[in-house]
């Protein structure tokens, strides 16, 4: 009888399961594949296709015309947003999960993460007007005498596209500290301050301990994410800016087809070990997990 | 690690600290989104900054002649909700089956995760040449099916959260009482979860209508808004351009407000955003 009961949950799981799972290996998982087996393959004149010719140039490629200085600026790039989100990120979860009452943490909340769903260009876009020459940065400290002439570099510069990033990611490295923050027995924290620690006390040896999972899938959660980008860097990034992403677009622009498979993969391969090991260390699916009754 | 004395004016001092820097992240964040709202009202070739007497939403009348980001617009909205509509239901299923799930759990959750974490672009780049083999056309549709995979993930979660919201026992409660696992679903768990459903729908939505590295793969002749607004920008910005960005943020803003307002309604227990919910085991308890 038990058999016969897990055996139905099971065929139900897998129904329920099924449409997703279509869209997740047929549009998700396939095309990638083929595209890690394709980057093998060689660039045919005739059809402006490829053809099965087993070949490692596009490879070689990667390595030639400053292309691994592409990858190398793009990881720099994540790993700078990742680093100055998550120091953002862990006093302002805090903040909305030790230092709030339930409104204020809830309108915290959303006032985090609703930006994530509005146009990413439209507030990428929206830096131009406040760092340019004639933004409201430059006139202010030019009215006020500080500097003689507007301060070039706040536009069109990496420090722009940092900017950019974080405002744009910043919620992906507070969310997972908060939904760690709900699993913390709040017992824990009261017990030390009875104790007479005193805030920066519980905050180092208590606090900062128990959401350290939550911070490192935070930082990665930045930094996998920024390592993706294109909108940034192109509107806000200096004249010789460039991501993988963009290069990808451009290799795609002279249809060199195995060139632009074989970066796909090289990250997409990163990205999957980064991905599993942040798994297993840090267990992320309970958070999303039922607790109890 | 004693830096400090447990003192209650240095413990306000952490909290100041917090406030400053929390206030800070949302400055970021804010800031530059609202004074382009405020740039986009100034009559005036030159931006910046005008006295409020001086508004004028000179710039907002004359989007009305501009017919290719209509065009654009309504090209994006069509994506929108079939993506949403295709996405809202098939997060919810995947979610019943990840609750029913043993041993597939966690693969089932790396895929889900991979799926969000996979760059736009090489997302976009795969499913592009997957329709090129089927012979598939670039049109709406195909800026529908990379959105698809694009936001599916987020309605998953948003409907995990939402069941997590419903205490097993109502479902049990209902199943003492004769129901069968359909008929319990139908109206226990469904209604309970109704909050989570339009917060699907919505963000589906909304990430659909502002998604740009897939649907610059994907898209046919027509382009999606954000392709339109990118060339735009990109092409000496006519004061316009400001304009369609505050349209495009007042109508994010204004649908995303109404989902948090709904969500932070008591009797709801927060079960609509989630994320706003993970704070509440009180929920359960009622």
């Amino acid at each position: 009888m038990p058999d016969q009961v897990a055996g139905r949950r099971r065929r139900a799981a897998f129904f329920l399961a099924l449409p997703s799972l279509v869209i997740f290996l047929g549009i998700g998982l396939v095309p990638l594949a083929l595209i890690a087996v394709w980057s093998f393959w060689s660039f045919d004149p005739d059809t402006y296709w490829i053809k099965p010719a087993w070949s490692l140039a596009s490879y070689a490629a990667l390595l030639k015309s400053g292309r691994e200085a592409v990858f190398l600026q793009t990881a720099g790039l994540a790993a700078v947003t990742a680093t100055a989100s998550t120091l953002l990120a862990v006093p302002a979860a805090t903040a909305i999960s030790l230092l709030s009452g339930p409104r204020r943490a809830t309108l915290l909340v959303a006032l985090f993460t609703i930006p994530f769903f509005t146009s990413g260009l439209v507030r990428a876009f929206a830096w131009r007007l406040v760092l340019g020459r004639e933004g409201i940065i430059n006139n202010v400290l030019v009215s006020l005498g500080i500097v003689n002439t507007p301060i070039e570099w706040l536009l069109f510069s990496d420090f722009a596209v940092v900017l950019g990033l974080v405002a744009a990611h910043l919620p992906l490295a507070i969310i997972p500290i908060v939904l760690v923050f709900a699993r913390i027995e709040h017992s824990a924290i009261r017990a030390s301050q009875d104790l007479g620690a005193g805030f920066w006390t519980m905050f180092s040896s208590i606090v900062l301990p128990l959401i350290m999972p939550g911070i490192v899938a935070g930082f990665l959660f930045v930094f996998v994410v920024a390592i993706g980008t294109s909108m940034e860097v192109q509107l806000l990034g200096g004249a010789g800016a460039s991501s993988i992403s963009i290069m990808i677009n451009d290799v795609m622009r002279v249809v060199n087809f195995p060139l632009a498979f074989a970066i796909a993969t090289v990250v997409v391969a990163l990205l999957i070990a980064v991905i599993i090991v942040a798994y297993r260390m840090l267990r992320l699916s309970p958070m999303f997990e039922d607790r109890g009754p | 690690m004693t830096l400090y004395p447990a003192v209650t004016g240095r413990a306000d001092g952490g909290r100041l600290l917090f406030a400053i820097i929390t206030a800070l992240g949302l400055a970021v964040i804010y800031a530059p989104t609202l004074y382009l709202l405020l740039a986009s009202l100034n009559p005036g070739e030159q931006l910046g900054l005008v006295a409020p007497s001086q508004f004028s939403l000179t710039w907002y009348a004359a989007l009305l002649d501009d017919r290719r980001l209509f065009a654009a617009l309504e090209e994006s909205v069509l994506v929108g909700l079939a993506t949403a509509a295709l996405a809202t239901p098939i997060g919810l299923s995947a979610a019943l089956a990840y609750r029913a799930m043993t041993r597939m759990r966690s693969i089932f959750f790396l895929l889900v995760l991979s799926a969000m974490f996979v760059p736009g672009t090489i997302e976009g780049l795969g499913i592009s040449v997957i329709l090129r083999l089927a012979r598939v056309s670039p049109s709406w549709v195909t800026v529908t099916i990379g959105h698809l995979l694009w936001t599916l993930p987020f309605a998953i979660i948003v409907s995990l959260i939402g069941l997590s919201a419903v205490a097993p026992s109502t479902v049990a409660a209902a199943r003492d009482l004769g129901a069968g696992a359909l008929r319990a679903f139908i109206d226990v768990t469904l209604p309970l979860m109704r909050g989570s459903l339009v917060s699907s729908f919505v963000f589906a939505f909304l990430l659909s209508l502002n998604e740009h590295s897939r649907a610059y793969f994907l898209a046919g002749r027509q382009n999606t808004l954000p392709l339109y607004m990118f060339g735009a920008m990109n092409s000496g910005a006519s004061p316009t351009i400001y304009a369609f960005s505050g349209v495009v943020l007042v109508v994010s803003f204004a649908a995303l407000g109404l989902i948090f307002l709904g969500a932070a309604r008591p009797q709801d227990g927060l079960p609509g955003v989630g994320l706003a919910g993970v704070r509440g085991p009180q929920a359960h308890e009622t």
